[in-house]
């Protein structure tokens, strides 16, 4: 066995030993996954796994080193990415990965990627040409 | 600020080159001559065209520090650093076809999968899948 895997086995031990945490954790990283273009907020998630909020909050965070809101945005920016990528317009993007206000979808666009919706998809579409 | 490059240590950038894309799919996006036959050599991911550059960059040739370095690295089984992939098992798979050898074979640790092979040029690189 390496080095390497002597130090992983070890951390394995010790941060990742409560099978049942690292499981409830999962699924919710699964269920924002697979509903990220719904209304999500913590009172539903925990209300689906059957755990306080501050709880979620806790378990998400440790495991994933973020809080479910910021990996939800993360995914829904990635999303959009994709979806402008294919030639969508920008409000109808907006609505299709979740959000519910195209304002709060601009300026989280741009400070995720550096550009507004609009300027992305025009040089999207300057690319494909 | 922002991060547009990470570099990687190689043995011979042409290898390196030819692993790189052919084995692991990424895109030669610069090529430019340097000095002494070297070369400013970087790749992007197929799927992130515009997302940060992978130099790969002839160090341990000409700074001993640095083969030291690689070579430990190697010897401990640390990957020199890791890349995101949706599925482990598959890509492993379909790296093992390609005669890629694996020293940790897909293995679940808490919220990841991760498996790591070696490239070739002197590095033990990690690919992870989040669970």
């Amino acid at each position: 066995m390496t080095f390497y895997e002597k130090e992983l086995n070890k951390i394995c031990s010790i941060v990742y030993s409560n099978k049942g945490q690292i499981n409830t954790a999962i699924g919710i990283r699964n269920y924002i996954e697979n509903n990220y273009d719904a209304k999500l907020n913590l009172d539903l998630l925990s209300r689906i796994h059957f755990i306080s909020k501050y709880h979620l909050l806790r378990l998400f965070k440790k495991y994933y080193g973020q809080t479910p809101r910021q990996y939800l945005i993360d995914k829904r920016i990635v999303k959009s990415k994709e979806k402008l990528k294919n030639g969508m317009s920008v409000t109808e993007t907006c609505f299709d990965v979740g959000f519910d206000s195209l304002g709060s979808f601009s300026t989280l666009f741009k400070t995720k990627t550096g550009k507004s919706p609009s300027e992305y998809l025009k040089e999207q579409l300057s690319r494909s040409t | 600020m922002k991060v547009t490059l990470i570099s990687i240590p190689v043995r011979d950038q042409e290898k390196a080159l030819k692993f790189y894309t052919e084995k692991l799919g990424f895109i030669k996006k610069k090529d430019t001559p340097l000095d002494g036959g070297n070369r400013w050599l970087t790749v992007v991911s197929k799927e992130a065209e515009d997302g940060p550059e992978l130099l790969l960059e002839p160090a341990p040739i000409h700074f001993e520090p640095s083969k030291v370095y690689q070579d430990a690295l190697m010897e401990a089984g640390i990957p020199y650093t890791q890349f995101d992939v949706k599925n482990v098992d598959a890509e492993s798979e379909r790296l093992t076809k390609l005669d890629v050898e694996f020293s940790i074979k897909p293995t679940i640790m808490g919220t990841v999968k991760y498996a790591v092979f070696n490239d070739t040029c002197g590095n033990n690189i990690q690919i992870v899948e989040e669970l």
